[in-house]
């Protein structure tokens, strides 16, 4: 028993090293972003920065951007000119104010006893911070390279600054417990986890693209026009499913042999050789919890036998020739969306309003399968049907069940059982492996317009739904 | 259209009455019950609630009909809907207390009689509101017809199943000893069929899906085979004609979907059936690799009002009151139900179609898409306290998950039934 749970332990922390992992290999190249003295100095700032109030309410009066993956391919392929690279950062420096004072809006709705929390206030003062260090850019868009260099940093710094905030946050509302419920509790995460989405991709998209141009290093190294490349920033154009399934595949299974000393095999079907124009972070990121949940099960069902088998569907290509890109904005979606509640500036279809605003003349469709759908079928044995409510909640893992960490108490596995076990998780943890899989993975698939369904069919195994949305035309 | 007669004015005052009262939910296992222990007393107490049952549950309806806006009711099919549920009111509200087994016989010639004549009713309805979609907003009449067609199922189940409890107790093998009546001479208790074989369903959908789409399609064309894995020993107490038409229904998608598909294409893929048995449920899979479901369809999927082809389905569902008629003659000869009496023949009984409105629908041709097939068997799934669900993998196929409650095991399912009914 004592065995098993250490093992359990070096597996969960081998996992959480992935997040960090794939996140940093994809989003910075070869090429390590600057961490300036200053950020150091600037990332937990004890009191509030030099933001007026007036400020924030009026930008929060501003409706969010909806963030389509066409804008954020809009720039043109790397490396960028300078103008466009100026265009980049203009457009964050436009988009961003806005969504962190929509952030800095709902933490101020929150009772004054919880932001009085430290680890809430120190959330809410980094805000205010990135807000004070935008604002300058603002007023006055960038034209100089030196100007771009800076705002480029102060991304840097945003990211960096706030890549803690869900741990921090979760620790903040477990101390506030008695005075907020579970459910406002849980409200405010999901919004604030999606938002956080799309305020990462934007900084660190033209991160990215800083790099990927090149416009500042040596001026004796030209930069070089990557034909092959398909990536623009951190999107690629020419995302192969099959690759990332197999590159998962190859991670999940090293820990599932390390701690089972069995693997199950993984079989791909369908339309293998499907490429679309996605994040691959976000993909990886999901395909690696739907893996680790399907490895885990059919190991532990005694099924390892019986390979995982993945389907990857793509919508067919007639579809989308028939329109511009009607197929994505049909009212009924829209509607679909604001059912769900997702935030709108989040949950961001692929619309065409960007395109249409934007200079992107409709090209004939090079990779025509913007929406892939992929199955994980597990013979795993299912999800018992009394923790199938709680599969999207935060706090939940079927594996921290008979961990000590727990309280031992199985009937408290609710948000405060989870927001437990985030908090523990400590400063400079990434969040995977700590019950977040499912959730999280579920607001990255929402973001540009997918989903992930779950069917469990208890006593034989999971079929999992990913569906993703990419983006038709890229310039 | 407007020579159409408004409906007649009636006095409120009697349906007002039978509004007040509440319906009294009876779940599976009560229905059961009573079949297996069947006395003269017993079947003469199912009689009276049946009595009363039936006209609170269409009193209900009525009242929801009369508050649609009256542009709805006045429409033909509406106002033929309406006016087969006040007959139906007024004919059985007037039954009086049945005492002895010859009012109790009486009273089924009526309720068979009622029967009958409603045959018409879902595709008159259907028609009814594709005609009135935007009259009154879709999920509003999604909403409506989920409530009517639940309730119709359950006055359906309560009056077919006392049909069939009469006709046990009237049977020549059932007397002197009533409590030797138990499932090891017939499996059936009245129309509750006690151990449904979720292998043996399927195979027998597949097998009349497989020969219509021959029939649609030709011969030699070649129909996906339909394989079936898992918990093949699966049984259940469930409504057999219900299981049928729900799977028979996504089987004839499926089959429809793969055939269509890969025309000339041999072999078509197969589709795979799984059949998983825990201990509160029973989950019916099929796979099949169709091409899936296209995005702009999804939304309006589990719509009877919605979706982009209502004109083809209004003329399909033109043709259906007409074939009621026909498969009905050919499916089940006149004889066996006139001749239900006292001595009734109990040698057809296991290919009696429980509800012949279903069968029907059950037995039309795979190239007359009424697109109501999906929201229909969701509502007869969440009647016995269980689910439809289905996910497309565009471009590829699509995965029908029917889950079922087993009833016989479960105490709450009347709890669960009664919030159903009061919806």
């Amino acid at each position: 028993m004592f065995l098993r749970q250490v093992l359990r332990a070096t597996s969960r922390k081998e996992f959480s090293r992935l997040g960090t992992r794939v996140g940093r290999r994809r989003l910075f190249g070869s090429v390590p972003p600057p961490i300036s003295p200053a950020t150091q100095r600037w990332a937990y700032p004890s009191s509030a920065a030099n933001v007026g109030h007036d400020e924030v309410s009026k930008l929060a009066s501003q409706s969010l951007h909806p963030l389509s993956l066409s804008d954020l391919v809009k720039h043109g392929r790397p490396p960028l000119s300078a103008g466009s690279l100026f265009d980049s950062a203009n457009f964050s420096s436009r988009l961003l104010p806005v969504r962190l004072a929509h952030r800095i809006q709902a933490l101020r709705n929150l009772p004054f006893i919880v932001v009085s929390n430290p680890h809430i206030s120190r959330i809410y003062n980094n805000y205010l911070h990135s807000l004070s260090t935008l604002l300058p850019y603002a007023e006055r868009p960038i034209k100089t390279l030196e100007e771009e260099i800076r705002f480029t940093e102060i991304m840097a710094d945003l990211v960096g600054t706030h890549s803690n905030t869900i741990p921090i946050l979760a620790r903040g509302f477990l101390e506030c417990r008695k005075y907020i419920s579970p459910s406002e509790v849980k409200r405010f995460l999901d919004e604030h986890l999606r938002a956080r989405i799309g305020t990462r991709l934007i900084a660190e998209q033209h991160i990215a693209l800083h790099y990927s141009s090149r416009l500042h290093g040596d001026p004796n190294v030209l930069p070089q026009k990557d034909e092959s490349s398909s990536y623009i920033g951190v999107i690629d154009t020419a995302l192969r499913p099959e690759k990332i399934i197999r590159n998962c595949e190859s991670f999940v299974s090293e820990i599932c042999e390390l701690k089972y000393g069995v693997r199950p095999s993984l079989v791909i079907n369908g339309e293998v050789d499907t490429t679309f124009t996605h994040v691959p972070v976000h993909m990886e990121y999901i395909i690696t919890e739907l893996l680790k949940n399907a490895f885990r099960a059919t190991v532990e069902h005694g099924n390892e036998r019986e390979p995982v088998e993945v389907t990857i569907a793509a919508a067919p290509a007639e579809l989308l020739g028939k329109g511009n890109n009607q197929v994505w904005t049909t009212t009924d979606e829209n509607s679909m969306h604001r059912e769900l509640g997702v935030d709108a500036g989040s949950a961001a279809t692929a619309s065409s309003s960007s395109a249409s605003a934007g200079n992107i003349q409709p090209l004939p469709l090079d990779h025509s399968t913007p929406c892939v759908t992929i199955r994980i079928r597990d013979r795993g044995g299912g999800i018992p049907p009394e923790t199938l409510p709680n599969i999207w909640s935060y706090s939940f893992t079927t594996v921290s069940e008979d961990e000590p960490q727990g309280s031992g108490n199985p009937a408290n596995s609710g948000t405060v059982g989870a927001l437990q076990t985030i908090s523990n998780a400590g400063p400079g943890s990434s969040l995977a492996g700590l019950g977040y899989g499912l959730p999280l993975g579920r607001a990255y698939a929402e973001y540009f317009g997918g989903g992930i369904a779950l069917q469990s069919l208890w006593g034989w195994g999971t079929d999992v739904y990913l569906s993703l949305r990419g983006v038709g035309r890229i310039p | 259209m407007c020579s159409e007669p408004s409906p007649p004015w009636r006095p409120a005052s009697a349906l007002d009455e039978w509004v007040q009262r509440e319906a009294r939910p009876i779940s599976l296992r009560q229905l059961t019950f009573f079949g297996r222990t069947l006395t003269e007393n017993r079947l003469l107490s199912v009689a009276n609630y049946v009595r009363t049952e039936l006209p609170t549950r269409i009193a209900h309806r009525l009242r929801d009909m009369q508050t649609l806006p009256y542009v709805v009711v006045t429409n033909p099919n509406m106002l033929h809907v309406y006016e087969q549920y006040n007959k139906a009111f007024e004919k059985l509200r007037r039954v009086p207390e049945i005492r002895t087994i010859a009012d109790n016989d009486r009273y089924c010639d009526v309720i068979h009689q009622t029967l009958e004549e409603h045959l018409t009713v879902i595709p008159r309805l259907a028609m009814g509101m594709l005609e009135c979609h935007d009259l009154m907003g879709a999920d509003r009449i999604d909403k409506f017809m989920n409530t009517l067609l639940r309730s119709r199922i359950s006055r359906r189940v309560i009056a077919e199943q006392h049909l069939a409890l009469t006709e046990t107790f009237n049977s020549p093998w059932k007397h002197p000893d009533a409590h030797t009546n138990t499932e090891s001479q017939n499996d059936f208790v009245g129309e509750v069929f006690l151990r449904c074989n979720a292998k043996e369903v399927v195979e027998r959908c597949g097998k009349m899906a497989t020969e219509l789409a021959k029939q649609a399609y030709g011969e030699d064309l070649p129909v996906p085979e339909i394989r079936i894995q898992g918990h093949l020993g699966a049984t259940f107490p469930y409504i057999l004609g219900h299981l049928e038409y729900i799977v028979g229904e996504l089987l004839r998608n499926s089959i429809q979907a793969v055939t269509e598909r890969r025309r000339n294409h041999s072999p078509p893929p197969p589709i795979d059936v799984l059949i998983c048995e825990a201990p509160q449920h029973v989950i019916i899979r099929i796979s099949d690799q169709g091409g899936g479901i296209s995005r702009d369809v999804l939304p309006s999927l589990w719509s009877f009002a919605k979706g982009a082809h209502s004109q083809t389905r209004l003329q399909n569902l033109h043709k259906v009151p007409k074939m009621a008629a026909t498969m009905q003659e050919l499916k089940v000869p006149d004889s066996e139900r006139c001749d239900r009496d006292k001595n009734g023949n109990f040698k057809t009984r296991g290919k009696r179609q429980p509800d012949k409105s279903l069968s029907s629908l059950t037995s039309r041709s795979p190239t007359l898409r009424l697109g109501m097939g999906l929201p229909m068997s969701r509502v007869y799934a969440e009647y016995w306290a269980g689910s439809l669900e289905v996910h497309s993998l565009e471009g590829y196929g699509v995965d029908a998950f029917l889950q079922i409650s087993k009833l016989g095991n479960k105490n709450e399912q009347l709890t669960t039934r009664a919030s159903m009914d009061a919806v």
